[in-house]
């Protein structure tokens, strides 16, 4: 199996990256890194990165600091804001999916149209007389499906990230 | 990111009464900032291959640094986490380009533009053709002088496979290098 390091290699990269290679490297390593593959490799690549890093250092330009620090927070500021006020929203959804389910009941309890068309679901639906069972038990039906399926969509709604 | 800011427009002594207190105080945090933003600009900008992203990316990344308020115990257990924050960045970005349909081939890594053109040129088409892991590998460990334990930690890896995989990141620079160096020769 192919070697994956050398003994020598750290010795060779630290040449490298202090700027001593090669002429302030003794013979020794250096006759090593001519005939070593590993630290041959490690003398082009660490050298051509470093140096691409040096020479391109000096022109980078970065935002100021004082800039980065009072960005960060004012943003932060402005999260948090928005965080605070989730709960507001998700109150406000949970409310308006209870509404919705209180209306739907009452709707179904005093509708003729809807009480009709319960008669005829019940007479296809093998002798459960749907429409007693509605009136007896629509509004509990109702709330049971809000807090079921409504209020934990409303929820997710207004608590998820956006 | 950083040409929208206009907090000139609030008053620092406004901004001072609601400031919302990072772990970090501000002395500690431009002293931080001034040590490590050039690399980690340079870090970005070879490993997305656009400038203006690294211009964002690093704005970002100090920004999640920050709001992540945790404790380190170290400069150099800072610093890895930061780097760390903004490969994650950099990853996520690479991938939102490569969802998008019109974003096509993925950019080039230039980091280029300065110093010596026709050396770095080299090294830019020479690293264009690594994978983004690979060039990852090899900035943080040549350009960044992070031992294994440190590059593992940043990339999410296992300090035990690092030897192998810069070993194979290494050797392939080395053979894309080589070439390089032998078609300038031909010219």
């Amino acid at each position: 199996m192919q070697p994956v390091d050398c003994p020598f290699e750290s010795e060779v990269l630290a040449a490298v990256m202090e700027g001593r290679w090669p002429e302030a490297t003794d013979d020794r390593l250096r006759d090593h890194a001519s005939g070593c593959f590993i630290c041959s490799d490690t003398v082009l690549v660490a050298g051509e990165i470093d140096n691409a890093r040096r020479e391109a250092r000096v022109d980078v330009i970065v935002p100021d600091s004082t800039r980065i620090w009072w960005g960060a927070q004012l943003r932060a500021r402005r999260e948090d804001l928005q965080t605070a006020s989730r709960p507001i929203t998700a109150a406000q959804s949970i409310a308006g999916a209870c509404a919705a389910g209180l209306l739907g009941a009452c709707f179904g309890a005093t509708s003729a149209w809807f009480q009709s068309a319960l008669k005829w679901a019940g007479a296809g639906a093998g002798g459960i007389d749907v429409t007693d069972l509605i009136a007896r038990h629509g509004a509990l039906a109702a709330g049971v499906g809000a807090v079921l399926f409504l209020i934990p969509a409303a929820a997710w709604l207004a608590l998820r990230r956006e | 990111m950083f040409r929208e800011i206009t907090y000139t427009d609030v008053s620092r002594s406004q901004a001072q009464d609601d400031v919302r207190g990072f772990v970090m105080d501000e002395e500690a945090f431009r002293s931080f900032y001034d040590r490590t933003a050039r690399s980690l600009w340079l870090y970005l900008a070879r490993i997305t291959g656009d400038r203006h992203q690294a211009d964002d990316l690093l704005q970002e990344a100090f920004y999640r640094f920050l709001r992540a308020d945790a404790v380190h115990e170290s400069e150099t257990h800072r610093r890895n986490s930061l780097f760390r924050i903004a490969t994650n960045l950099a990853r996520d970005a690479r991938r939102r380009r490569l969802a998008r349909p019109e974003a096509g081939a993925e950019v080039e890594p230039a980091g280029g533009g300065f110093g010596n053109p026709e050396k770095a040129a080299d090294l830019n088409r020479a690293m264009a053709q690594l994978k983004p892991r690979e060039r990852e590998l090899l900035w943080l460990a040549y350009a960044e002088g992070a031992s294994h334990k440190e590059i593992a930690n940043v990339l999410g890896l296992q300090p035990s496979s690092m030897k192998i995989l810069l070993f194979r990141a290494r050797r392939r620079l080395a053979v894309l290098l080589g070439r390089e160096e032998s078609t300038n020769a031909a010219r």
